[in-house]
């Protein structure tokens, strides 16, 4: 005690740094938990399911024969070495989820506690404080790094359990670490250069699509474009082939050269200030934005351009390897077993896994758009927008509207660009009318999760993570499911899965009738609800 | 009640509310309210952080339901006719909240999009008054700032009644200045004010009657002099001759002293006896006089230094 007293707050004693490590950890804890824990729990299950469905090596020789046929699957899971390995499996057919995963880790744990935290105003109290400028992105580094670290531990220790070998493992899981400590570097630099938090996730994405392209195009073309890639980086560890620890040097060296670079400008500048910034702009509103449906497309307009982004790459990629595809599928039915589609027209098989994929992205946007009236709630503008005119029927109204329209448009935009890359790879548009039909048939799957969301809005605003489980749970069902052979119980808590597969396996209008009115229904609750319950609720 | 004609409605309480309660679970924000705004008036809503001014307005506004209790605005229910009545009406949150990627300018018109009508030039000219930017964005304005969009918007309104929750907290000394002013044209323009504040100086310059609110209840409520008259007005006096304040039964805190063969006198008195007490000294020779009437401040901390006194007293009593 009294040794303690005698040291006192001295100039050289600097506990500025731990008091802002125990505001991180005290206040982004939930999210760190959440996160890792589900990202733990994908990978094991993933394992587990594989280390199940190909227990014995020729089963494992003959999924290495069916994936490696062609380049295409190269181009969308990655190309794994070793995948003649139990571990190797496991890589790919986690290679795809991991490749956007990992990165969203990273960024989502640094743009959260730094620009989003000095965007509110928070920061500016603890910087009055005994807390020096540096500290905030330090420690938002640090605990991003701990918390990958943990998620790290995890993945190894999952991957140890259903028999891969131990080096494999921990190279594996420690390689996917790096990844996503790359992109908590990158965010770390943007959340100095931009004004708000959504700048933050919108140039770490740019950088992330940038990436999975780079390192598909490497793979296909096996040319040294991988090697620009942080996915690349990842991938040519070959944890269950030749093993290349040194390559996990490359990360290590980049993430501490952008965190040294996010320290240095954080201790430069301004607080509140950004190198990007916006002059001043109009002095009056266009007759547009005075109208309650034109202010809600504005404020949805980032969300919808983000997913539909999002979709097109995703469809200008598929559509463009579709040629390739269709030819692996043909030279080796095990793939089409693979992607779950054994025994039909290749053709068939890829735009079924593809408008699979795209719906996963339009539910993604639609429990986003809803959400973001939870944030017009708790930033207090829902309250300004009630006290006019305007009644909660028509605001709500409006704001579904736009929703609506913006499904549409993710939806309509992703399947037309798909159409056009897929003719181009094709040769011919002959399957455009299925393809186009195969979108559509998704929009009442898509549609219940954006009731379920409107309800949980509608009821209790703070309940909405539960929106969130089941658009994990439609993601995670419609990216591994198939391949991994997830029993029908499982398979049918999805929505997408209802749709039937189009157009592979049989719509029945039956069941897309059925998801519409439960959809309705859902939609209908949240309107009552919300009619009903106190403004604001956060 | 919805049959009555609205242009009869002179006679009608602008904001009327009896025995309002609200609660969220078990913590009772309104327990009883009562709250009655007439036309024409500027009407101070006092009472410290917590108090529940907040939640009122909420109710008034129909944002939030009452549990209990009756509320009405424009003789009406605002819970039912939200949108309807808020035609009337415009309305300054205490935290001003705003699209941070809009600018001003574009925030005023979309303001103003959802309120009864809008007087263009008068917007303009307020624009002007306040010293406002509208091209600046959102997020580059201080709070201050966003504060005077909003006043702005509401000034610009052609509404029958304001609400204005705490609407200068972040204000500077001049623009409070031009907000007064901006207050008493709108009053005298025949607008209703319902003013939440606990700034008292801005209350005394502004409202015709006060309302005090505690842990959601009215505590009192009347005009200026009504309060003024329950609370006691400071006076010194130094007179020639010592004055005859004995048999005054009204006299409290008395502190006489002789000085240089002048008698100083320092003494509280009740409103009623002001003038006897005057008298008395005008009979000892005045040679100064200050009387200080209470101030606001004065009332409110008596009011809430009487009943703080009173619960601290019974609390460790409710313990045992």
């Amino acid at each position: 005690m009294s040794a303690e007293h005698r040291a006192g707050p001295g100039p050289s004693s600097y506990s500025g740094l731990g008091t802002m490590l125990r505001i991180v950890w005290r206040t982004r804890r939930r999210g760190i938990l959440i996160w890792s824990l589900g990202l733990a729990a994908t990978m094991a299950f993933t394992a587990a399911a594989v280390a199940g469905l190909y227990d014995t090596p020729a089963k494992i020789q003959s999924y290495a024969d069916a994936v490696t046929a062609g380049n295409a699957l190269k181009a969308i899971n990655g190309h794994v070495e070793g995948i003649n390995s139990l571990g190797g499996v496991i890589q790919d057919e986690f290679g795809f989820l991991a490749s956007f995963l990992m990165p969203l880790l990273g960024i989502s744990l640094v743009a959260g506690s730094t620009r989003r935290e000095e965007e509110s105003g928070r920061l500016e109290a603890l910087l009055a404080g005994r807390i020096s400028r540096r500290d905030p992105v330090v420690s938002a580094l640090l605990v991003a790094a701990a918390a990958i670290a943990a998620t790290s531990l995890l993945f190894a220790l999952a991957l140890i359990a259903v028999g891969v070998p131990v080096s494999g493992s921990v190279l594996y899981a420690v390689a996917l670490g790096a990844l996503a400590l790359v992109f908590a570097g990158l965010a770390a630099v943007l959340a100095q250069l931009t004004l708000h938090s959504r700048g933050v996730y919108a140039g770490s994405l740019i950088v992330l699509a940038l990436s999975y392209v780079l390192r598909g195009v490497g793979d296909v073309t096996e040319t040294w474009w991988t090697w620009l890639s942080p996915l690349g980086w990842q991938e040519k560890t070959a944890p269950f082939a030749g093993q290349r620890w040194w390559v996990l040097l490359i990360p290590l060296v980049v993430v501490g050269l952008l965190s040294l670079v996010a320290v240095r400008l954080a201790a430069r500048r301004d607080l509140g200030s950004a190198l990007v910034a916006l002059g001043p702009g109009p002095a009056t509103a266009r007759p547009g934005l005075r109208r309650t449906f034109g202010l809600a497309a504005w404020i949805h307009r980032p969300t919808m351009l983000g997913w539909l982004a999002g979709g097109v790459l995703l469809t200008t990629m598929l559509g463009a390897l579709s040629r390739q595809l269709v030819d692996a599928i043909e030279g080796n039915p095990a793939m089409g077993e693979a992607l779950g589609t054994t025994g039909q027209d290749p053709v068939l098989a890829v735009i079924a896994m593809t408008q699979l994929y795209l719906a996963v992205i339009a539910t993604g946007y639609v429990v986003q758009a809803v959400g973001v009236l939870r944030g017009e709630e708790a930033d207090g503008r829902l309250e300004t927008r009630l006290a006019g005119t305007l009644s909660r029927g028509r605001w709500l109204a409006a704001h579904a509207g736009v929703v609506l329209l913006g499904l549409a448009l993710v939806v309509g935009g992703s399947t037309l660009v798909f159409a056009g890359t897929a003719a181009l790879s094709l040769g011919d548009g002959a399957d455009t009318g299925q393809i186009i039909g195969s979108g559509l048939a998704y929009l009442p799957a898509e549609l219940v999760l954006a009731g379920l969301a409107l309800a949980v809005y509608g009821l209790r605003p703070r309940w909405f993570p539960i929106a969130w489980a089941g658009y994990a749970a439609v993601a995670f069902i419609a990216f591994l499911g198939p391949g991994l052979n997830f029993r029908s119980a499982v398979m049918d808590l999805a929505p997408t899965t209802h749709v039937g597969n189009p157009p592979v396996g049989s719509v029945a209008v039956v069941d897309l009738v059925t998801l519409s009115v439960l959809a309705l229904l859902l939609g209908v609750v949240g309107f009552w609800a919300f009619r009903r319950r106190g403004v604001p609720q956060a | 009640m919805t049959d009555r004609p609205t242009d009869h409605r002179s006679d009608t309480p602008v904001i009327h509310a009896a025995g309002l309660v609200k609660a969220f679970g078990d913590f009772h924000a309104l327990d009883g309210l009562d709250l009655s705004v007439t036309r024409g008036e500027v009407h101070g809503f006092l009472g410290p952080n917590g108090a529940g001014k907040s939640t009122t307005i909420r109710i008034l506004l129909g944002l939030l339901r009452a549990t209990g209790g009756r509320v009405e605005l424009f003789g009406e229910d605002p819970w039912r006719e939200a949108a309807r009545l808020h035609a009337r009406l415009a309305y300054v949150a205490g935290d001003v909240a705003l699209w941070p990627g809009l600018t001003g300018g574009q925030c005023l018109d979309i303001l103003g999009s959802t309120h009864g009508a809008v007087d263009e030039k008068r917007r303009d000219e307020l624009v002007e008054r306040f010293d406002l930017d509208p091209t600046k964005r959102v997020r580059d304005y201080s709070k201050g700032n966003r504060q005077k969009v909003a006043l702005v918007a509401a000034l610009a309104a052609e509404a029958e009644l304001l609400i204005l929750d705490e609407p200068t907290s972040g204000l500077d000394p001049l623009m409070e200045q031009a907000f007064q002013e901006c207050i008493r044209e709108r009053r005298d323009a025949g607008a209703t004010i319902l003013l939440s504040s606990h700034i008292m100086a801005e209350v005394e310059a502004l409202a015709d009657r006060v309302s005090i609110i505690r842990r959601g209840q009215r505590v009192t409520t009347g005009t200026l002099a009504e309060l003024r008259r329950h609370t006691r007005t400071h006076v010194h006096a130094v007179t020639d001759a010592p004055p005859s304040l004995d048999t005054l039964a009204g006299l409290e805190d008395v502190a006489t002293e002789r000085l240089d063969g002048r008698v100083d006198s320092r003494f509280t008195v009740a409103a009623d006896d002001l003038d006897d007490v005057v008298g008395r000294l005008h009979a000892a020779r005045i040679q100064t006089l200050t009387v200080t009437p209470p101030s606001l401040d004065a009332l409110f901390l008596r009011t809430y230094g009487v009943t703080l006194d009173e619960s601290e007293a019974a609390e460790p009593e409710a313990a045992r």
